[in-house]
């Protein structure tokens, strides 16, 4: 069983998650300029990030888990068994490692559309573009 | 002894990360907010390193803490430094 | 405060209260997890694994090896959706071109700055590339090689000027080139082992990496004692190319400066 204090450690990251998620939430919606809207999205896709690899998380009991790769070489068969049961889930890993890269490029192209908004408008403020 | 030592290191930084993202966005001064937003990245790097994801880390040092903030300081230098009400 | 953000903020507590309510409740499994799911297991246990041939990688790292070997379709198709968002950055620069100014010398910050910039210029393509290149041992691989080059492309921005790329060889259309190399190389790779198979006349499967029950094709995974990853190693040199200079492009449109996109964009 997970003892107190490692309870607590698990509570607090994931409270920070939700308040972090409407922290960006609230950027995302509230605020008027469009750079300050990127960056609520980058937060966003971060927690989500987060969690996702905390949902893969071996939490410990007594010892620490390692990380998904096999560093004794031969491999045989007590080796792959202290592995598996050790490791964490690679599975949320190689997906988050994807989405960061992919966000990447989409953040780079909402970047050049913001560009082109100010061109066209002569403002980022979405307040200002709509009394006109 | 080392588990109460990393779970320690892993709170502390979720709360920096908190109020890095709530200064990033109250900040009136885009450029700031940038860095507030790098800040948090770089919290959310450290706890993926203590999270047991190398991988995660490799890719996210270079991004979140390099590339993103400098295209939006890109960004910010070709349209409004100041966000208005 | 206004009555619209009293609104707004009312609406995301009441969102996260859900969300987390449904997180309570056990929607992603117990939090926190004590125990890796058993997929999890299967990827651990087939990583490398000699004993049951017809279904490991053979290489040492998970991650890499779930990326582009267990779910390597889903790598494919995010690379493409990464291919569209360069080329549609691209389609909204269309009609402008890069100057040439050869006085670089007076351009940029001072020459401490310049001289160190020019010592990371070397090494930060050296970690990158042992990155890539060894990314089916230790934690890496294509994807974060990719991104750890871009940083070398932003300093000589920031740090000589927008022309030091151009003058020394590296244009927009030459990136283009070298980005349409590394994808058309993840492409022959990603089907390598069906042309092969369609020659002998044996049974092959698309992202084939190593010989399975019926079909006996493989790549090369262990060389003269050397762990090799099968295609592995390939989609991982290929994806760093691609990665790396596809945002080289976008870096170098994000350079122009403003009055001449707006010239172009503008009035043509």
């Amino acid at each position: 069983m997970v003892n107190e204090y490692a309870l607590f450690a698990a509570y607090v990251v994931v409270l920070s998650l939700y308040v972090n998620l409407g922290i960006a939430l609230y950027g995302i919606f509230a605020r008027p300029s469009l750079v300050k809207k990127l960056i609520a999205i980058t937060i966003l896709s971060d927690t989500a990030n987060a969690f996702a690899i905390l949902v893969g998380y071996r939490w410990p009991i007594g010892k620490l888990p390692k990380p998904p790769v096999i560093t004794e070489l031969p491999v045989t068969r007590k080796v792959l068994e202290t592995y598996t049961s050790t490791a964490v889930d690679p599975l949320p890993q190689a997906l988050v490692l994807t989405a960061v890269v992919i966000g990447l490029a989409v953040t780079l192209f909402i970047a050049f559309i913001i560009i082109q908004y100010y061109r066209l408008y002569g403002t980022v403020n979405i307040h200002k573009v709509r009394r006109r | 002894m080392l588990e109460i030592f990393t779970l320690t290191l892993l709170t502390l930084f979720a709360i920096t990360s908190v109020v890095a993202a709530y200064l990033a966005i109250r900040e009136r001064d885009l450029v700031k907010a940038v860095v507030y937003s790098a800040i948090q990245s770089a919290m959310y790097a450290l706890i993926y390193y203590v999270l047991m994801a190398p991988d995660i880390v490799l890719v996210y040092i270079p991004v979140s803490v390099g590339l993103i903030p400098a295209v939006l300081l890109f960004v910010i230098k070709k349209t409004e430094r100041y966000e208005g009400d | 405060m206004k009555k619209a953000d009293v609104f707004v903020i009312a609406s995301i507590i009441v969102f996260i209260l859900s969300l987390a309510y449904i997180t309570a409740l056990g929607g992603l499994g117990p939090l926190p997890p004590i125990n890796v799911r058993r997929i999890a297991i299967n990827y651990l246990n087939l990583t490398y694994n000699t004993f049951t041939p017809y279904l490991t990688v053979f290489a040492l790292e998970s991650v890499t090896s779930i990326v582009w070997d267990f779910r390597g379709l889903d790598t494919l198709y995010e690379t493409a959706v990464f291919y569209a968002a360069i080329i549609a950055s691209i389609a909204l620069y269309r009609g402008v071109y890069m100057d040439f100014k050869k006085n670089t010398e007076k351009t940029g910050l001072s020459p401490i700055a310049k001289t160190v910039t020019r010592i990371s210029l070397i090494l930060i393509p050296t970690v990158s590339a042992s990155v890539a290149l060894h990314g089916h041992l230790t934690p890496g691989g294509g994807f974060q090689a990719g991104s750890i080059a871009t940083v070398v492309i932003v300093l000589s921005i920031i740090i000589f000027s927008r022309y030091f790329l151009p003058i020394h060889g590296l244009s927009k259309n030459k990136a283009l080139l070298f980005r349409s190399i590394g994808l058309l190389g993840i492409a022959i790779t990603s089907i390598a082992l069906l042309l092969i198979a369609i020659v002998l006349g044996v049974n092959a499967y698309i992202f084939q990496n190593q010989a399975k029950i019926d079909a006996p094709l493989s790549f090369p995974s262990l060389v003269d004692n050397y762990i090799l990853g099968g295609s592995l190693l390939f989609f991982n040199l290929f994806e760093f190319i691609a990665v790396a200079f596809g945002f080289t492009i976008v870096f170098l449109l994000l350079s122009i400066s403003e009055e001449k996109v707006k010239k172009v964009t503008m009035d043509g």
